[in-house]
């Protein structure tokens, strides 16, 4: 079944973890639109929502979580948070490709990694096995790995580089065109890093995929993305074109977010930590800006309304302060 | 001051049938951190920078080589008597949510050191309050909130801090951060950098840091000082913005250049480097280490290993036979 890359749209997205205080959304409302054959990232830190997001393209957010409003409608599929039970699942692996944060816990320890391929090529039903290895072999052949030797090896004999292209081999040898990274290089270090992220840029063109990369680094977004997405407690507070988002931030957190690099060249003194911290599901404001805590323009309105994203041109910000100004 | 020469350290696997196999994580490396100097220890996983940086806060043995601690040699001396030398030395781990125990608040996980201490010395029970409120303050934490807390109801950053403070409990003089940073949440790195750096400046607490990410070194002091190391062996070695401005050892450069570029703010080196191949056990260990990946091997490096050293070509002491200065990482927009 010859596919093309396909455009994602999600709309008003809220997910709910239920916990002893009641429902806590660790993803607010948020609407993304991922052209089809582009390469977004979405940066937030720990607790951003950022993984449940991704989840959710995939509708697979687990209990106590749920997705209490909004749709993930993906072309060719339809909106999958409607979707249940046989009909979800083969629609991960074949539409859907995953890469799991820290992809090398994600594999069993127990089987090779050949094995593994052959039950992902039968629980999705896919009568030429034959072929199934032979296509892996070439993936991992152009990820530049031995692919006989690597899928004769168990997960402990590869090093993290090797089983971070494994679990790529593994999202995109269904034919998947729509593939979600999830921190495809924490734990590595920059010259497995730099690797990986070149195969994450060719195989993305060659095949003509619609990727979405999930990370806390704005280096990796940097490298890798056409579009670049930022959260902050459960909400997607900017989104535009990389370059220009990096070039010129507009919402406070970015910009913030951005002077707290350390940088290779220029003065010392001007990278900044950001005050205060990163809020957690319980300390996630009920009503108005989630960053308001740690604004430097904070308002008087921030406390009480939540800044409704607002589109110019291609960059949406979402922040009382910047969009004041801006349209006064 | 902290000096070490000639570190040696072979790990020895158990035998199978095809013999044992030695794999050697440290090959004669020298170094020296005077008191509250600076120094980081860069390289790939498996170069052996931890390993170092575990001998030197004497939790890890060495094969050859010595280590001094003010002047005075380790390896004549007993376990025990090394014992109050090495305690000078605290190591702060990658992972604070796994160096506190979680069924302590943070009064007692700080109280036990100062109990021993003032034990030691004969100093009273209140001065053991009275120093943990200061070393909660001097890691930038409210001592009247943090102290009743268990390491759960704190953040990643907050939690790193305490790690810290529980090393400033024996007036340490030097503090070992390996890859101190890198579990942090990435708005709150900055701030524990900062504060390794002012824990410097105000204590005179000397700072080893070890890391993959070359650009958090500079954050620890413009004077300290960059030990580049590959496979057990120091490849380069200089003040830290000499080394990231104008590297010469072809693997200082691929480090450099595989640092991910801000598009949009920054433009890409105009010399990348990278290795032809990505590191492996089974790489030969005659000649220049890094031939096997060097994309500007020469004649000379498959069959000698090149020493440590400055030549006309480079202030910086490097071991290369053909050291070149290469334009490798990214500049500021605004500078070009």
């Amino acid at each position: 079944m010859p596919q093309e890359a396909p455009g994602v749209r999600v709309d008003g997205l809220t997910v709910v973890y239920r916990t002893p205080a009641g429902e806590l959304p660790a993803v607010r409302d948020v609407s993304l639109t991922l052209e089809p054959g582009t390469i977004t990232g979405i940066v937030g830190e720990s607790g951003s929502g950022k993984s449940t997001m991704a989840l959710s393209l995939l509708n697979a957010v687990q209990p106590p979580g749920r997705i209490a409003a909004g749709s993930v409608e993906i072309d060719g599929l339809g909106d999958v948070v409607g979707f249940a039970g046989e009909r979800l699942r083969k629609a991960r692996g074949a539409h859907i490709g995953y890469v799991f944060q820290a992809a090398q816990n994600s594999m069993n320890p127990l089987k090779t990694v050949g094995k593994q391929l052959l039950d992902l090529g039968r629980s999705h039903g896919v009568a030429d096995l034959r072929g199934l290895v032979r296509e892996a072999k070439e993936l991992l052949a152009r990820m530049g790995l031995d692919g006989a030797r690597v899928l004769d090896s168990y997960q402990h004999e590869l090093s993290g580089g090797m089983r971070q292209r494994v679990g790529i081999m593994l999202a995109l040898v269904l034919n998947a065109h729509l593939v979600v990274l999830d921190e495809p290089t924490t734990a590595l270090d920059m010259i497995t890093q730099a690797n990986i992220l070149k195969i994450v840029r060719e195989v993305h063109a060659e095949r003509g995929l619609t990727t979405l990369v999930i990370t806390h680094d704005i280096g990796v977004v940097a490298e890798v993305a056409d579009r670049l997405a930022v959260m902050y407690g459960g909400r997607l507070v900017e989104q535009g074109p990389t370059r220009q988002v990096l070039g010129s931030p507009r919402h406070p957190y970015t910009r913030g977010l951005i002077t707290a690099i350390p940088r290779l060249t220029g003065d010392i003194d001007e990278a900044r930590a950001l005050p205060g911290r990163p809020p957690t599901l319980a300390t996630v404001p009920k009503e108005g800006c989630v960053f308001r805590e740690r604004c430097p323009l904070r308002m008087d309105v921030c406390d009480t309304v939540d800044p409704d994203a607002v589109a110019d041109g291609s960059r949406i910000v979402a922040c009382h302060a910047v969009n004041v100004r801006e349209h006064a | 001051m902290i000096t070490g020469t000639g570190i040696t350290k072979t790990f020895r696997q158990r035998g199978n049938v095809l013999g044992k196999r030695e794999v050697p994580a440290l090959r004669g490396v020298d170094f020296a951190i005077g008191k509250g100097g600076a120094a980081s220890f860069i390289g790939e996983s498996g170069c052996g920078k931890t390993t170092l940086g575990r001998i030197i806060a004497g939790l890890e043995s060495y094969d050859e080589g010595e280590i001094a601690i003010d002047g005075t040699p380790m390896t004549p001396l007993k376990p025990k008597q090394r014992q109050p030398h090495f305690r000078k030395i605290q190591m702060i781990h990658q992972d604070p949510y796994s160096a506190l125990n979680p069924t302590r608040t943070i009064y007692q996980t700080l109280q036990a050191p100062l109990a021993l201490r003032a034990g030691q010395t004969g100093r009273p029970k209140a001065w053991i309050d009275e120093r943990a409120t200061e070393v909660l303050s001097l890691v930038g934490l409210d001592p009247a909130t943090v102290l009743s807390r268990y390491p759960h109801q704190l953040s990643g950053g907050m939690r790193q801090r305490v790690v810290i403070a529980r090393a400033l409990t024996v007036d340490p003089e030097m503090l070992v951060a390996d890859e101190a940073v890198s579990m942090i949440d990435v708005s709150l790195r900055l701030g524990i950098l900062a504060l390794l750096k002012d824990l410097r400046d105000r204590l005179g607490v000397s700072v080893l840091f070890i890391t993959h990410d070359v650009a958090t070194a500079r954050y620890i002091g413009a004077d300290g000082e960059l030990y580049v190391i590959y496979r057990g062996q120091v490849v380069e070695r200089g003040p830290v913005d000499t080394i990231i401005a104008d590297p010469v050892h072809p693997y200082t450069q691929s480090l450099l250049s595989a640092i991910p570029v801000l598009h949009g703010l920054e433009r890409p080196g105009e010399e990348p480097v990278v290795p032809l191949e990505s590191l492996s056990a089974d790489q030969s260990d005659s000649g220049c280490l890094f031939e096997p990946r060097c994309p500007f091997r020469g004649d000379r490096c498959a069959t000698e290993r090149p020493l440590l050293q400055v030549t006309k070509e480079a202030p910086q002491e490097h071991a290369c036979f053909y050291p070149e200065r290469r334009q490798v990482i990214a500049r500021p927009m605004s500078e070009v």
